[in-house]
C-alpha cells in the first residue's frame, strides 16, 4: 500500500491496520474503563508498582531520550523521545486518576483525553521495542518503556492488536502448536532434511534426531520461525547435541505447543499467561528435566524468568535455561573440541534485550564465540548498554504499510552503523527476532554481512 | 508588616507546614508499600540480596550512573543542586541544636549559590531542551526556589538577622513555646517562600527522592517470589 494511502495518527508511519485501530470510530469511554482496570491490584498485580513510580514520579528531566535507540537512529526526533510517549498516557493518568490532575489540570500536564490522543497513543506504543535500556538512564530506575507495554494492554482491551501478533501469532500457536502452523509431517520433513545434510557434510557420523521423547535430560524448544527461515540453527542445534550424545529431544505438534515463543508478552498479561500454560500442559507431559529455550530471546524471558513469579513452583518440576548456557556448560564440562580456525572470519556478536538486560546472559555465549570463532570484535556498546536492533516487541514480525521503513531508518540505522564500525563479516544473534531484523536491514541496505545463529558457528567449530 | 501576619506566618504557618509535610512524607512513601510487590522485572547485571540491592541504591543515590553516562549536563547540575540544597537545609536544622557553626557563613555562602546554579540550570534546560514538556508544575518548584534560595543567600551573606534570635525562635517551635520570629521584611518573604515550597514539595517534587528507592530496588531485584 501506498504511504499517501495511509490514515497517519501519529507519525509518518503505521504499524496497525485500519481494521484493528478503527481510526473513526469513538473509543475513549473503552479506553478509560481499560485503564482504570489497569490501575487495579486485582487485575494487574505483577507491573501496578513499576507503573504507578513511571507515571507518578517522572521529572520530565528527558535524560532517557538519550539511551532510547529510536530516539537517536531517527535523528533524535521528539515524538520517539520515551518521556514523550509515555506522557501520551502519563497526562490521561493525571486528569483521570488523581487529585491534583483534577484540580489543576493543564498546570500539571494533566489532559482530557481525545479520540485523536487515542488513536495516537495506539500507534505510538509501537514504536518502541520495550527494550528498556532508557531504563539505565533514568536516575530513579523508571520504566517508560514498561509504560508503553502498559498502553499496549489497554488497546488489546479494545481488540487493537497488530493481526501479527494475535491472530497470525498466539491464536495460531495455540491452535496449531506453531505460529507459522507447521504440521506433524511437515517438521519430520524438516527434521530429515536437517539429519541428511547433516550426515553428507560429516562423512561417518550417523545422527539421532530424538522427538517427543518422555523423560528426556534436556527438551530443546525452538522457536518455530527457526525451521523455516534459519534452518542452519536447527542443523547446528542437531549437530551439538548429538556430538556430546546427552540425553535430549524435540518436541512436535502431537505434543502440543512445539513452539517457545510467546507473542502475549508483547500486548497482553492475559494471553501470555494462556500461552504459558499450553507450554506447562506440553512440557509436563514430556516430563523433562531441563526445557531448553532454542535461539530466542522474549521466550526466555517469559520462560526463564516471568514465568517464575506467575506460576507456582509444584506446577512447573523442570528447570528453564537458554540453549547457549547449555552449550556454555558442555564446553566448561570438556565435551566440546574445537577448532576455531574453522571459523577463521571476524565475527561480532548481537546481546539481545531479553537475554541480556532483561536476562542475565552476557558471558556465556562470549566463552563459547571465543573458544569457536578466531577473530571476536565486540561491537559498542555492548552487555546492558547494546542498542536494540529494532526485531523486539513483536517488530521483526510486523512489516505491514510501511513500517519496515520505520524499523530500518529508526532501530536499523544505528545498529546497521554499530555492526559496520567492527568491521566483522558475521554477525551472531541468539535470538530469532534479532535475526529477522538483521536479515532484513541486511536486504534494506545492501550489505554484505552473513547473518547467524551460534549453533551453526559452534557447530561448525567442532572436530570428529 | 502587620504584626498579625508576623504571628501568623512565624509561629501558626510553621505547624501547618510541618504537618502537612511530615504527613504527606509519610503517606508518600507508605503508598507504594501497599502496593503488590511486582514481577521479578530487573535490569541485569543485578543482585540476589536484600543487602546487595539496599547497599547499590545508596551507591547510585549518590553517583547516578545513568545521568553520568547519558547526559552530563544534568549530571552536574544535578549535583550542584542536591549538595548545595542538603548542605543549606543542614545549616539551617542546626537552629535545632546550636546558633552557630564554624566556617557556616562561608559553607553556607557556597552551598547557596551551588543549589541557586543548579536551579537556574534547571529552568534554562527545561526551557530549551526539546525531549520533553514541562508543565507550570515543574517550573513552578524551581522558581519556588529560586526565590527562596535567593532571599536566604542575601540575607545569609549581609547577616540581615541575628543568628540567637533564628535559633530562640526555631527552638520555641520546636517545644511548643513559640515565639515571634525576627521582624526583618525579606526574612519574613523568606520564610514564607519556605514554607510555601515545603507543603508544596510532597506533593510534586518530594516524590522523586521517594521513588528512588522503589524504582531502583524493581530493576536491582532479581529475586524470584515463589522460588
Amino acid at each position: 500500500m501506498k504511504i499517501e494511502q495511509i490514515y497517519k495518527v501519529f507519525d509518518e508511519y503505521r504499524g496497525l491496520s485500519d481494521s484493528k485501530l478503527r481510526p473513526t470510530e469513538p473509543k475513549s469511554e473503552q479506553f478509560l474503563k481499560a485503564f482504570r482496570e489497569l490501575l487495579d491490584k486485582k487485575n494487574n498485580w505483577p507491573f501496578l508498582l513499576p507503573l504507578r513510580l513511571a507515571l507518578e514520579a517522572c521529572t520530565h528531566c528527558g535524560t532517557c531520550a538519550e539511551a532510547c535507540p529510536v530516539y537517536i537512529g531517527s535523528g533524535r526526533n521528539k515524538l520517539y523521545s520515551p518521556v514523550y510517549r509515555a506522557d501520551m498516557l502519563r497526562k490521561i493518568y493525571k486528569r483521570y486518576f488523581t487529585l491534583t490532575g483534577k484540580v489543576f489540570g493543564s498546570l500539571v500536564g494533566a489532559k482530557e483525553v481525545t479520540e485523536q490522543d487515542i488513536n495516537a497513543m495506539a500507534e505510538a506504543a509501537y514504536r518502541c521495542t520495550i527494550c528498556r535500556r532508557c531504563v539505565l538512564a533514568c536516575p530513579f530506575g523508571l520504566d517508560n518503556g514498561l509504560v508503553m507495554r502498559e498502553m499496549r494492554k489497554i488497546f488489546a482491551e479494545l481488540g487493537i492488536i497488530p493481526e501479527e501478533l494475535k491472530e497470525e501469532g498466539v491464536d495460531n500457536q495455540l491452535r496449531y502448536g506453531s505460529a507459522p502452523k507447521i504440521s506433524y509431517e511437515a517438521l519430520m520433513n524438516i527434521l530429515d532434511f536437517v539429519r541428511g545434510e547433516i550426515e553428507e557434510n560429516r562423512k561417518n557420523v550417523s545422527i539421532e534426531i530424538p522427538v517427543d521423547k518422555v523423560g528426556a535430560k534436556y527438551l530443546i524448544i525452538n522457536n518455530a520461525g527457526d525451521y523455516l527461515s534459519f534452518l542452519d540453527t536447527i542443523r547446528g542445534i542437531v549437530e551439538v547435541m548429538n556430538y556430546v550424545n546427552v540425553d535430549w529431544t524435540f518436541n512436535s505438534p502431537r505434543t502440543g505447543v512445539f513452539d517457545n515463543v510467546n507473542y502475549g508478552l508483547f500486548y497482553s498479561d492475559k494471553d501470555m499467561l494462556r500461552v504459558i500454560r499450553a507450554h506447562l500442559e506440553t512440557i509436563n507431559k514430556l516430563k523433562p528435566e531441563y526445557v531448553v529455550i532454542g535461539e530466542c530471546g522474549h521466550a526466555y524471558d517469559v520462560l526463564g524468568h516471568l514465568m517464575k513469579d506467575l506460576i507456582p513452583a509444584e506446577e512447573r518440576p523442570f528447570k528453564v535455561i537458554h540453549i547457549v548456557e547449555l552449550y556454555d556448560k558442555f564446553l566448561r564440562e570438556g565435551k566440546l573440541k574445537l577448532d576455531k580456525h574453522k571459523n577463521a572470519e571476524p565475527v561480532t556478536f548481537h546481546d539481545s534485550c531479553k537475554i541480556g538486560r532483561c536476562g542475565g546472559i552476557y558471558d556465556e555465549p562470549r566463552r563459547v564465540i571465543v573458544a569457536s570463532c578466531r577473530d571476536f570484535r565486540e561491537m559498542y556498546p555492548n552487555r546492558e548498554y547494546n542498542y536494540c536492533c529494532g526485531g523486539g516487541g513483536g517488530f521483526a514480525l510486523m512489516s505491514k504499510y510501511n513500517f519496515l521503513d520505520f524499523r530500518m531508518k529508526t532501530y536499523g540505522r544505528l545498529k546497521m552503523q554499530q555492526v559496520k564500525d567492527t568491521a566483522a563479516s558475521t554477525l551472531i544473534t541468539i535470538c530469532a527476532n534479532c535475526k529477522r531484523q538483521f536479515l532484513d536491514m541486511v536486504s534494506y541496505y545492501n550489505l554484505n554481512i552473513n547473518v547467524s545463529g551460534l549453533s551453526e558457528v559452534l557447530a561448525n567449530a567442532l572436530v570428529y | 508588616m502587620d504584626e498579625y501576619f508576623t504571628i501568623f506566618i512565624g509561629i501558626y504557618l510553621p505547624y501547618i507546614t510541618l504537618v502537612v509535610f511530615i504527613v504527606a512524607v509519610i503517606y508518600n512513601f507508605f503508598k507504594w508499600i501497599f502496593l503488590p510487590r511486582p514481577i521479578m522485572w530487573a535490569i541485569f547485571p543485578a543482585k540476589k540480596s536484600l543487602a546487595n540491592i539496599l547497599f547499590t541504591i545508596a551507591t547510585r543515590i549518590f553517583s547516578l550512573p545513568g545521568p553520568r553516562k547519558f547526559d552530563k549536563l544534568i549530571f552536574t547540575l544535578a549535583w550542584m543542586f542536591h549538595v548545595g540544597l542538603i548542605v543549606s537545609l543542614t545549616l539551617h536544622a542546626k537552629y535545632i541544636f546550636i546558633p552557630h557553626l564554624p566556617y557556616e557563613y562561608e559553607v553556607g555562602t557556597i552551598a547557596g549559590m551551588l543549589a541557586a546554579i543548579g536551579s537556574v540550570g534547571f529552568i534554562i534546560r527545561r526551557y530549551v531542551d526539546k525531549r520533553a514538556d514541562s508543565y507550570f508544575a515543574d517550573y513552578f518548584a524551581l522558581i519556588l526556589l529560586i526565590i527562596t534560595l535567593s532571599l536566604g543567600q542575601y540575607i545569609r551573606m549581609f547577616r540581615v538577622v541575628e543568628s540567637t534570635h533564628l535559633w530562640t525562635w526555631v527552638q520555641g517551635i520546636l517545644t511548643l513555646n513559640p515565639i515571634p520570629p525576627p521582624v526583618n521584611t525579606l526574612f519574613l518573604i523568606h520564610i514564607v517562600f519556605a514554607q510555601i515550597y515545603m507543603i508544596y514539595l510532597p506533593f510534586k517534587t518530594l516524590i522523586h527522592p521517594i521513588a528512588i528507592f522503589y524504582g531502583q530496588k524493581i530493576i536491582l531485584d532479581q529475586r524470584h517470589f515463589k522460588g
